[in-house]
């Protein structure tokens, strides 16, 4: 169980830009040669097919959390020391 | 797009756009092309029956019946956008009782990758020729036309007739045996 709790699951803000940038950028890519192609056979089942075939390697590339989307984490800035009570509750008691 | 299911649910609703975006292209690409070509028919055999249809009524309304001959090259019109093309073979002509009449006599479907070199020779029609009257004995002038049903991917489901019809008369006598 912690093996699993150990896997990164994350990505970053730059890593979600990113992975929607290169998803429709496949898809798009993929449908335009696709549509020629099956302009040129004749056939609107190979236009529908090579964009399947885009839609899985959009899916393959953007959908699982790979560590290329995990480039740029945030710059957190360090936690402050809790012991020292702040200035402003002195008189709490 | 921060997980999973959200990066999933945009790969597949983008998809779907596109695919839909597709569609609708390759309706645009075959907007214009023209469907029209040339058919030849001829009738073989014309006889004309005067007989009751009870399914109606008991009238004695008159029925006719003929063999016909269909040339044509409808290969031309398949496209990327053409599923199947509904054929279908229509009588015509002007009665006293009405001022247009349009009997389907024949029909056959091909679908795309069939053979669409259409030779027949001495064909039955597969519908019955009724008049609603006594209107097909000694007719001089029906009208044979040949019409196509286009059934597209995407886009219109247009009627498209053939270039070429054929006349033919009725005789002036009922045949009184069967054919």
């Amino acid at each position: 169980m912690e093996f699993f709790k150990s896997i990164p699951t994350h990505i970053d803000y730059v890593g979600q830009a990113k992975a929607e940038k290169l998803y429709r950028a496949i898809i798009t890519l993929f449908s335009i040669v696709g549509f020629i192609w099956g302009y040129i056979v004749q056939q609107f089942s190979q236009s529908v097919y090579i964009l399947g075939a885009g839609f899985i390697l959009a899916s393959i590339l953007t959908v699982p959390p790979w560590p290329m989307y995990r480039r740029n984490p945030l710059n957190w800035q360090n936690p402050r020391n809790t012991e020292e009570k702040p200035s402003g509750k002195k008189g709490k008691k | 797009m921060y997980s999973v299911l959200t990066r999933g649910n945009g790969i597949l609703t983008y998809t779907l756009s596109v695919l839909a975006c597709l569609t609708f292209l390759c309706f645009l690409s075959t907007l214009t092309v023209d469907y029209r070509t040339a058919a030849q028919m001829n009738t073989v055999k014309v006889v004309v029956k005067n007989i009751a249809d009870y399914g109606v009524s008991r009238e004695k309304n008159d029925l006719g019946y003929l063999t016909f001959d269909l040339k044509t090259d409808l290969s031309s019109l398949f496209n990327w956008n053409v599923k199947q093309l509904f054929l279908y073979l229509t009588a015509e002509y002007i009665t006293p009782a009405n001022e247009l009449n349009q009997v389907v006599l024949w029909d056959k479907i091909i679908l795309r990758g069939e053979n669409a070199i259409l030779d027949f020779k001495n064909m039955n029609i597969k519908y019955y020729f009724w008049d609603d009257g006594n209107g097909l004995k000694g007719h001089n002038n029906v009208t044979l036309t040949l019409s196509w049903n286009i059934i597209p991917n995407a886009g219109l489901l247009p009627n498209i007739g053939a270039i070429g019809q054929h006349s033919f008369k009725f005789p002036t006598d009922y045949t009184q045996t069967r054919v």
